[in-house]
């Protein structure tokens, strides 16, 4: 990985490449370039991901022109980019990858933390590996308590939007002062989630940084599944795989959805 | 171009949490948490996400003002550490040691709280010493 990593340095490949570096004890992203390549041999994987994808997308903002190397942690890292290639965020021509995937992580459930659901979440019934159709078996009722109870816990930080490598609109709704009033704690419920949740459909590649971001605890990447879910049976949208333009940035006549009701 | 992630503690509360501030060009631009740091486990709140904000902010005092005849004038550290040792001497003199107080605060380090309360006790002689979270 490192030799790799030196000869595209080296040789022009990439301008820039960013991975991870022990500082201090903490593995943290770090950039490699031509000024620091003696570095390069310090390039770790660590346990705790961050999302490169985003910080990637941020320096193609500044240079357009460079080209940039982007190491590959887990099996999302890859679908963020190609969120991030649909959504005309990144240039695919501009993104070089190295796959480092680590062997004991199971990309479908590995939260990048080590620990488990604690025990009191987990006797009321909430796994962190917890699918929709797992939740369904509960009523409705229930169901719907339980979410407001957990949107309650919301302490309005936006660290779900912030940490997310998929979301990058230069104006967020969760921000719009005519949709989200401010200064009110929590947030309005359950419109402020839901409607982040909406905005996901057709991008969340089910990373889980925003579950492990949030200091509240919510289960949002559950909320996020079942909406990914939806994507997939209505649209037959697979997000972070599906080469074509997401359903989502289709606008006006094209259109041609018929309306059904979610619970049948 | 140099971009680069710098580890640091939150100054915000006496929690301290860890974060990394993402540095463009000397600029700093961002601030993520430490994801591996043993105090916040990757969490911030709103405060801590947007330190960069307070950082490159207009408002930020960069440099020390003392108050004269009723307006802030701004001045060097130097002159106003001389000034403020003045006025402390002076009121020590005249009321006695016991009649300043030496508030310390969560946002410093343990250190810095330290070194406040041998300054209260060592230096002005009193011990009325105490912390933010009592006020």
């Amino acid at each position: 990985m490192q030799a790799q990593v030196e000869q595209w340095l080296k040789e022009g490949n990439v301008d820039i490449f960013i991975g991870y570096k022990n500082v201090d004890g903490h593995v943290i992203p770090h950039f490699f370039t031509n000024e620091n390549i003696d570095e390069v041999k310090d390039l770790v994987v660590g346990q705790a991901h961050y999302s490169l994808e985003k910080i990637a997308t941020k320096v193609a903002a500044d240079h357009p022109d460079m080209k940039i190397g982007i190491l590959l942690a887990r099996n999302c890292n890859q679908q963020a980019l190609h969120v991030l290639y649909v959504w005309n965020q990144l240039n695919s021509n501009q993104i070089q990858t190295i796959e480092a995937y680590e062997a004991s992580s199971d990309p479908a459930f590995d939260l990048g933390q080590s620990e488990d659901t604690a025990p009191y979440k987990q006797k009321m019934g909430l796994v962190k590996s917890m699918v929709p159709k797992d939740v369904e078996a509960f009523d409705q009722q229930q169901r719907f308590s339980r979410w407001m109870y957990e949107f309650s816990k919301c302490i309005k930080c936006y660290g779900c939007r912030n940490i997310c490598p998929v979301c990058f609109c230069k104006e967020c709704s969760l921000e719009h002062k005519d949709l989200v009033r401010a200064g009110n704690l929590p947030p309005e419920i359950p419109v402020f989630h839901l409607v982040r949740a909406v905005h996901m459909a057709g991008r969340c590649i089910d990373c889980g940084l925003c579950e492990e971001a949030c200091p509240a605890d919510i289960p949002l990447r559950l909320l996020y599944r079942k909406v990914d879910e939806i994507v997939v049976d209505v649209f037959d949208y697979e997000t972070g795989t599906s080469p074509d333009q997401s359903p989502f940035s289709v606008l006006g006549e094209k259109v041609v959805l018929e309306l059904t009701p979610i619970d049948e | 171009m140099d971009y680069k992630f710098v580890p640091s503690v939150c100054p915000y509360c006496g929690t301290g949490c860890g974060v990394l501030f993402e540095v463009i060009d000397g600029k700093l631009v961002g601030t993520l948490p430490n994801k591996t740091h043993p105090v916040n486990e990757g969490k911030l709140c709103i405060k801590g996400w947007n330190m960069h904000e307070f950082v490159n902010s207009f408002m930020r005092l960069k440099q020390p003002l003392v108050k004269t005849f009723g307006r802030f004038m701004k001045t060097e550290w130097d002159e106003a550490i001389k000034i403020t040792a003045d006025r402390f001497k002076e009121i020590i003199k005249k009321h006695g040691p016991d009649s300043i107080g030496v508030l310390v605060s969560a946002k410093i380090t343990n250190e810095e709280n330290y070194l406040a309360q041998k300054f209260a006790r060592a230096v002005i002689g009193t011990n009325n010493v105490d912390h933010c979270a009592r006020l």
